[in-house]
């Protein structure tokens, strides 16, 4: 370090980030210890309060439903994401490669505002999907997508397809392709190759692109707030309404700790099960 | 495992070939990789394709295995024709440059994943890899997974795997090119006693021409994309028929010349102001002109630089190699201005001698002046 003393310089900012993390986690701790005094928005003294508060079935309700988005999501996500980044890494025309990365990509360069109200405008009862599809005489009335955990689902799918797409094309990018030669000279046709070398070798890939989706989605807010519209509660827009509707800013500190703290345990579940697939030597 | 591969005897040979290759080629988006190219393989016999790179060699192998579509022409295993049949079917073994070991399989699996597809049954299964696993001397290893091996390891892992589905072809993509030198030395020796213990028929792609030489039954010399030369190694190494090979394969000494006259056996040239009879072994020899005269370095004998049949050179640089030295030559007829001999350590000369290089009457090789390099 002492050779090249500029790179201190350029790791400054890396100190202020952190810097600024940790301040807003010990605030947040801070607050989560402390009781809420109704009508002003400082808080009173120290107590364990808020988080007996929490074991009560509302919330209890919001995390259960938090869980299931993650998991739907990360499931379809990756039902729709796999083959695309498969077709990503091995179309064999260019300008294919990168329609689709463009297409995959597109999300994350709109607002999640802007994207969640094309959704509601989309899958609203007299949205997109209802009207082509009462249009076809396939359905008498509208299908509910507004307002359910469906239509929440479908938005988040989008949301969250960018990354899990990206980080799929990255990880079957690295499968040697020589693998697959090698097991279509041994007598396997495609779905074979597929089904034992390739999708194989891609488990750590898929493992971490879900994780990731997993954690994207839990903090997602905008999303289940506006297509939500307050029937599906989650993690992140219960803790809106009690810190800005409510202002009980204690309780929603300690509501932020608790879904941290879940995420924090998730990606370590899943990230012990990488190392466990490392080390047998999958990848 | 070798009492149920058939092996192949010497009337085999006179049979129809084990590949046949009929004006195969191949182009990538305009360019072409591989010209039209025409070849047979025997039953048994070891084929190498020797070039440098992009010479169409591993295309030619691809198109073998059924990796590439030929543009053109027919391709036919032990008569079949297979030029539309998809690689999974060709009954083809192959070894990768990287092994291409499943890592996510231990050995025993690798080896038995050919045969897992073919739906033998588990007891013949067990059995045939306990075999092959025997032929490459890698019994104990069956649990262990590919990374745990040492590259040689890994090496016979992946000719195992091939040869355990009893190919009609083993083709081997420079699969030396990743091993230290002695290793590399061992693994050849080896390959090429189970290869002809077998009698399995191997194309072998290499840009190693020492490999080449060392291991083939016949060497297939090719460059931009067309077989040059094909021939025994005695062949190619004696007898090159173009300037690329006799530089591609051994050392080789040119030099400037004039084909004053030439006879169906001999040539008379002028190098400089030397004029020499030679006859030579050439299909086709180039009209009289300016030529380039090829010798290989242990042909040149050093004599007196006066002889009116020498070409007169001075010593540059003398290279002492242990059992003999390297004497390297300012020559002012050869291309480059240098030229290289060996001669037994005791007769080195010094820097600055004046030397006289006498070229035996058979052996050297004419060849047109504009012939090409690469």
């Amino acid at each position: 370090m002492s050779k090249r003393p500029f790179l201190g310089w350029f790791a400054s900012p890396s100190i202020l980030i952190a810097f600024a993390i940790a301040a807003s986690f010990l605030a947040i701790v801070q607050y989560s210890l402390r009781a809420h005094v109704p009508g002003s928005l400082n808080p009173g003294g120290l107590t364990l309060d808020n988080f007996t508060t929490l074991w009560k079935a509302v919330y209890g309700q919001a995390f259960l439903n938090t869980v299931l988005l993650c998991f739907w999501t990360a499931l379809f996500t990756l039902l729709i994401g796999y083959p695309l980044a498969f077709a990503m890494v091995r179309a064999k025309s260019a300008r294919l490669r990168s329609a689709i990365l463009l297409i995959s990509l597109t999300p994350l360069f709109l607002g999640e505002i802007v994207r969640t109200y094309s959704w509601m405008i989309v899958l609203g009862n007299r949205g997109f999907v209802n009207a082509v599809l009462m249009q076809m005489g396939l359905i008498d009335r509208p299908i509910d997508f507004m307002f359910t955990m469906t239509g929440v689902v479908i938005a988040l799918v989008h949301f969250t397809l960018p990354i899990v797409v990206v980080m799929l094309a990255a990880a079957l990018s690295h499968i040697d392709r020589n693998l697959e030669r090698a097991a279509t000279s041994l007598g396997a046709g495609r779905v074979r190759v597929f089904a034992t070398v390739t999708l194989p070798l891609s488990i750590p890939g898929i493992v971490a692109a879900t994780s990731t989706a997993f954690a994207w989605t839990f903090s997602a807010f905008a999303t289940p707030q506006m297509i939500g519209g307050g029937k599906v509660q989650t993690i992140s827009t219960l803790v809106y309404q009690v810190g800005f509707a409510s202002f009980n800013f204690p309780l929603a500190a300690s509501l932020s700790l608790v879904g941290l703290l879940f995420t924090i345990a998730v990606l370590a579940i899943f990230n012990t099960g990488i190392r466990r697939l490392e080390k047998i030597g999958a990848h | 495992m070798s009492s149920e591969i058939p092996r192949n005897t010497p009337q085999d040979s006179r049979q129809h070939p084990a590949v046949q290759i009929d004006g195969v080629a191949k182009s990538f988006s305009g360019t072409v990789a591989l010209e039209p190219v025409w070849l047979k393989i025997r039953r048994g016999e070891f084929l190498t394709l020797l070039g440098p790179s992009g010479c169409g060699k591993t295309t030619l192998l691809n198109l073998i295995a059924g990796f590439l579509e030929a543009d053109e022409g027919e391709l036919f295993i032990n008569r079949d024709l297979v030029t539309q049949v998809p690689p999974h079917q060709r009954e083809i073994g192959i070894v990768f440059q990287n092994y291409a070991l499943f890592p996510h399989m231990n050995v025993a699996q690798n080896v038995a994943y050919g045969l897992r597809t073919r739906r033998v049954s588990k007891a013949e299964t067990a059995e045939r890899v306990r075999e092959a696993l025997a032929l490459v001397k890698l019994e104990d290893f069956a649990d262990r997974r590919p990374r745990q091996l040492s590259g040689g390891q890994q090496q016979r892992v992946a000719l195992a795997r091939a040869l355990v589905i009893r190919p009609r072809v083993l083709l081997l993509d420079e699969p030396f090119s990743a091993l230290d030198r002695n290793l590399r030395t061992a693994m050849q020796v080896e390959l090429k006693e189970i290869q002809s213990r077998l009698g399995l028929t191997t194309v072998f792609v290499t840009h190693d021409q020492s490999e080449a030489l060392s291991m083939s039954d016949r060497i297939a010399v090719m460059s931009r994309g067309r077989i040059r030369q094909i021939g025994t190694p005695t062949e190619i190494y004696d007898q090159p028929q173009s300037r690329f090979v006799s530089t591609f394969v051994g050392d080789a000494n040119l030099f400037s010349a004039t084909l004053r006259e030439k006879t169906t056996a001999d040539a008379i040239l002028e190098v400089g102001s030397t004029r020499l009879t030679l006859s030579t072994y050439q299909v086709d020899m180039p009209a009289p002109g300016p030529v380039t005269l090829f010798v290989r370095p242990e042909q040149c004998v050093l004599t007196d630089s006066g002889k009116p049949d020498a070409i007169p050179a001075t010593v540059a640089l003398s290279v002492y190699q242990g059992s003999y030295a390297e004497l390297h030559l300012d020559c002012p007829s050869a291309e480059g201005g240098r030229v290289m001999l060996r001669v037994p350590a005791s007769q080195a000369l010094p820097a600055g001698a004046s030397v006289g290089i006498a070229l035996p009457q058979r052996g050297p090789a004419i060849y047109a002046r504009e012939d090409d390099i690469a």
